[in-house]
C-alpha cells in the first residue's frame, strides 16, 4: 500500500510522457507517411525511387540502432548538441513513417484506377481527387494495420527511455531503484501498458464500424 | 570542435561486432525456434479446443502483443529471478523472453494458416487411413507453411531486429558491440554506420531466404 | 484561350491525330469533326483505337501527333506548335468541359447517388450545396432515379449506376458527352433503360461521340457513324450507308461477325 502510494505518482508522470512520445510520433508519421505514400503511387519516378529506398532501409534496421544514431551520432555530424526527448521523437518517426508509408501506399493502390479517372472526367485537380475521392475510399484500407501500427508505437515509445527520457518504462526503473521491489513495478508497469494499447484497438474498432458503409 | 571520421577503432575491435551480428541471429533462430514450437502448439490446441480454451490463448496472445519487448526482457532478468530466489544468465534469460514473445506473433500466424486449411483435404487424409499424426505431419503442416510463409518472413526478420535491445542486460550481441564503441572510444558515427549496415544486410537475407522458400512452395503447386 | 463561338463551327474538330503504346501504334491519323448537337458513333474491333481516340478527346490520354480542339482550345497541349503539355490545372479546367461516361461506371462508392453527381458541382463549379443539390436532384429525377438520391452506389442496379453516371457527366454541362461502351458491362436486361436516357439526351441536341457495340442504337440515333480499324477511319458516313449496306470488305467482315457473335450470345 505504501509502496502503491509512493510510487503511483512517478507511474502517472511517466505514462503522461509515454502518451506526449506516442501521440507525437504518431501524428507526425500519419502526415509524413500519407505524404510519402500518395507521392510513392503518383509522383515522379526520382521521388518513387527515393521513397522506396527509404522504406526497404528502414525495413531492414531496429528502432533502437535509428534512436543511437539520432542521438550520438547527429550531434557529432552537426557538432552541436541534440536534446533527448527531439532525438528520440525524430527518430521514432522517421522509423515509423517508413512503415506508414507502406501502408498508405497499399491502400490507395487498392483503389481502382477507374476511381482517378472518374476524378478527372469531372475536372478535379490532383488534390481534390486524392481529398474527396481517393482517401475517404482508401481510409478503410489504411485503418486495421495502421492501429496495429499504432501500438507498436506505443511500444516502441519505451524504447525512449534508453536515452534518458523518463517515460513509464524509466519511471518503473526509477522507483525500482529506490524501493527495490522489481516484481510488483514490473506487472503494474506491464498492465499499464497493455491498457493503454488495449483501449487504442479497443477504440478504433469503432472508428472502422463507421467506415464500413464503404462498399465496392 | 570538428569531429575527425576515424574507423580504426571500429576495425580494430571488429571482432566484437562480427560475433555480436553472430550471437543477434542466434538468438533470434533459437528463440523463433521455441516461439514457433509453443506457438505451433498453442495454434492446434486453439483450432480444434473448446471455447474457454480459445479465450485463455487469445487473452495471453492479446497481453503479449501488446507489452514493450523492453519491459518484458527487465521483467524477466530482474523480476523473476527475485521472487524464485535463482538466477540465469542474461543470454538464457533473453531466450526466454524473446520465445514467449514470439510464440505471441505465431500463434496468431499459425491459427489463420490452419484455419486456410480446406476440410475436405483433411477428410481425404482420412479417407486413405492416415493417422491423426500423419495427417499433421503430411497435410496440415505443409499446407499451413505455404500460407503463412510471406507472414512469417516478415514476422522473423522482424524479431530478428528485436535482438538488438538484448544489450540492456549486456548480451554482447550487435547492438552491445556498437554501445561498448561508443562508451569506450567515443566512435559514435563509425560504429553505428557500420552496425547499421550489418543489420541490413542480415534482415535481407532473410528476406531472400524467405523469397526462395516461397517460390519453392509456389512450384510444387 | 480563343473560343470560336460561331455555331456552325465543329465543337470537337480532330486532325491527324496519331499515338503510340511503346511500338505499338494505336492511333494513325484520324481526322474527325463534331459539329454541335450532333450524335458521333465510332464502331470498330476492339484494339482498333476507338475508346483511345474517344479519352484523348478528354485529354485521358496525351495524343503523339496531330491537334484536337474542343471549341477552338487544343485540349492536351499548350499549343498545337510547340507541344507544350498543359498543367495539371489547365487539363482539370479541359476536362471539366468534357464529360466522359465509362463502361465500368467507375462512380465514386463513399458517396450517395446524388453527392455523385455534386461533388463536381460543388468541387470545380463552385456552386454551394444547396444549388448543388438542386441541379444533382433534376439530372438524377431526369434519367428516372428520383427515389435514389441518397441511395449508395452498392445499393443500385448495374444500370441505375450507369445512368447516375450519365447525370454525373451532363450536370457538368459538358461541350461533348463521351460515351465509352457504357452498355457492355451491364447484363442484357438492363441495356434498355440506359440507352433510353441516351436517347432522350440525344434528342435534347447534346453533342455526343458515342463508342459502342450496340448496332441497332448506333443506326437510330447517330447523325453520322464513323467505323475505325488499326488506329485509323476507314468509313464514315451517315448511319444507314455504312450499316445497311456496308461497300468495305472489312467494314462487312466487322458487322457480320458482330451478328454471329450476337446470335450465339442469344442461343447460350
Amino acid at each position: 500500500m505504501e509502496l502503491a502510494l509512493y510510487s503511483l505518482p512517478f507511474l502517472w508522470q511517466g505514462t503522461l510522457i509515454t502518451l506526449a512520445v506516442a501521440a507525437l510520433v504518431a501524428v507526425f508519421s500519419l502526415v509524413l507517411g500519407v505524404l510519402l505514400g500518395t507521392l510513392a503511387c503518383f509522383g515522379l519516378s526520382p521521388f518513387r525511387w527515393t521513397i522506396r529506398i527509404y522504406c526497404d532501409l528502414i525495413r531492414g534496421i531496429p528502432a533502437v540502432v535509428l534512436i543511437f544514431m539520432v542521438y550520438y551520432g547527429l550531434p557529432v555530424l552537426l557538432s552541436f548538441p541534440i536534446n533527448n526527448f527531439l532525438a528520440a521523437v525524430v527518430a521514432l518517426t522517421v522509423f515509423t513513417t517508413g512503415q506508414v508509408t507502406e501502408i498508405a501506399r497499399g491502400a490507395i493502390q487498392s483503389i481502382h484506377f477507374g476511381q482517378a479517372e472518374a476524378g478527372k472526367a469531372i475536372g478535379l485537380g490532383f488534390w481534390s481527387r486524392m481529398i474527396y475521392v481517393i482517401f475517404p475510399q482508401a481510409v478503410r484500407r489504411f485503418l486495421p494495420p495502421w492501429v496495429n501500427n499504432l501500438t507498436d508505437v506505443v511500444k516502441g515509445s519505451a524504447l525512449v527511455s534508453l536515452v534518458g527520457i523518463v517515460d513509464l518504462m524509466l519511471a518503473i526503473q526509477q522507483v525500482i531503484g529506490r524501493v527495490y521491489e522489481p516484481m510488483p513495478l514490473y506487472i503494474v508497469g506491464s498492465i499499464l501498458y497493455f491498457l493503454i494499447n488495449y483501449g487504442l484497438s479497443s477504440a478504433s474498432q469503432r472508428l472502422e464500424g463507421h467506415f464500413a458503409y464503404i462498399r465496392e | 570542435m570538428t569531429y575527425h571520421i576515424n574507423y580504426n577503432f571500429v576495425w580494430q575491435y571488429f571482432d566484437k561486432f562480427y560475433w555480436g551480428l553472430l550471437l543477434s541471429i542466434e538468438l533470434a533462430v533459437i528463440s523463433i525456434l521455441i516461439g514457433s514450437i509453443i506457438g505451433f502448439g498453442l495454434a492446434l490446441i486453439y483450432v480444434d479446443g473448446p471455447r474457454w480454451i480459445r479465450r485463455l490463448i487469445a487473452a495471453y496472445v492479446e497481453f503479449f502483443r501488446n507489452q514493450p519487448l523492453l519491459l518484458l526482457v527487465y521483467l524477466v532478468f530482474y523480476g523473476v529471478p527475485s521472487v524464485g530466489g535463482f538466477k540465469y544468465s542474461p543470454t538464457v534469460s533473453f531466450i526466454i523472453t524473446l520465445s514467449v514473445y514470439s510464440s505471441a506473433y505465431l500463434v496468431e500466424i499459425f491459427r489463420s494458416g490452419l484455419d486456410a486449411v480446406p476440410r475436405g483435404l483433411l477428410d481425404a487424409g482420412k479417407a486413405i487411413g492416415l493417422s491423426p499424426w500423419q495427417r499433421l505431419l503430411h497435410v496440415r503442416l505443409p499446407t499451413m507453411l505455404r500460407v503463412t510463409l510471406p507472414a512469417l518472413g516478415n514476422q522473423f526478420v522482424s524479431l530478428f531486429k528485436d535482438t538488438s535491445i538484448a544489450f540492456v542486460i549486456a548480451v554482447p550481441e550487435l547492438t552491445y558491440a556498437a554501445k561498448w564503441i561508443t562508451t569506450n572510444k567515443f566512435r559514435i558515427f563509425e560504429a553505428y554506420s557500420v552496425a547499421a549496415p550489418m543489420y541490413l544486410v542480415a534482415c535481407y537475407a532473410m528476406f531472400a531466404i524467405f523469397a526462395l522458400l516461397e517460390r519453392r512452395f509456389a512450384a510444387r503447386r | 484561350m480563343t473560343a470560336a463561338t460561331a455555331s456552325n463551327d465543329p465543337v470537337v474538330r480532330i486532325r491527324g491525330v496519331g499515338k503510340s503504346f511503346g511500338s505499338n501504334r494505336v492511333l494513325n491519323g484520324v481526322d474527325l469533326d463534331i459539329t454541335r448537337g450532333e450524335v458521333v458513333t465510332i464502331i470498330g474491333p476492339s484494339g482498333s483505337g476507338k475508346t483511345t481516340l474517344l479519352r484523348c478527346v478528354n485529354a485521358l490520354e496525351t495524343y503523339d501527333e496531330g491537334s484536337i480542339t474542343l471549341d477552338g482550345v487544343e485540349v492536351c497541349y499548350r499549343d498545337a506548335n510547340s507541344r507544350r503539355h498543359r498543367k495539371e490545372r489547365e487539363l482539370s479546367a479541359i476536362r471539366a468541359e468534357t464529360g466522359m461516361v465509362f463502361q465500368m461506371f467507375f462512380l465514386f462508392p463513399h458517396l450517395t447517388a446524388a453527392e455523385n453527381v455534386m461533388l463536381g458541382l460543388r468541387k470545380v463549379r463552385g456552386k454551394d450545396k444547396a444549388e448543388a443539390r438542386a441541379i444533382a436532384e433534376r439530372w438524377l429525377t431526369r434519367v428516372g432515379l428520383a427515389d435514389k438520391f441518397d441511395s449508395y452506389p452498392a445499393q443500385l442496379s448495374g444500370g441505375q449506376q450507369q445512368r447516375v453516371g450519365i447525370a454525373r457527366a451532363v450536370a457538368m454541362e459538358p461541350k461533348v458527352l463521351l460515351l465509352d461502351e457504357i452498355t457492355s458491362a451491364l447484363d442484357p436486361e438492363l441495356v434498355g433503360e440506359v440507352l433510353a436516357v441516351v436517347r432522350q439526351l440525344a434528342d435534347d441536341g447534346m453533342t455526343m461521340i458515342v463508342v459502342t457495340h450496340e448496332m441497332a442504337f448506333a443506326r437510330e440515333v447517330s447523325d453520322l457513324v464513323v467505323f475505325m480499324d488499326g488506329g485509323r477511319i476507314i468509313v464514315e458516313g451517315r448511319p444507314d450507308e455504312v450499316l445497311q449496306n456496308p461497300s468495305h470488305e472489312r467494314l462487312k467482315t466487322f458487322l457480320s461477325r458482330l451478328d454471329s457473335t450476337r446470335t450465339r450470345e442469344r442461343a447460350s
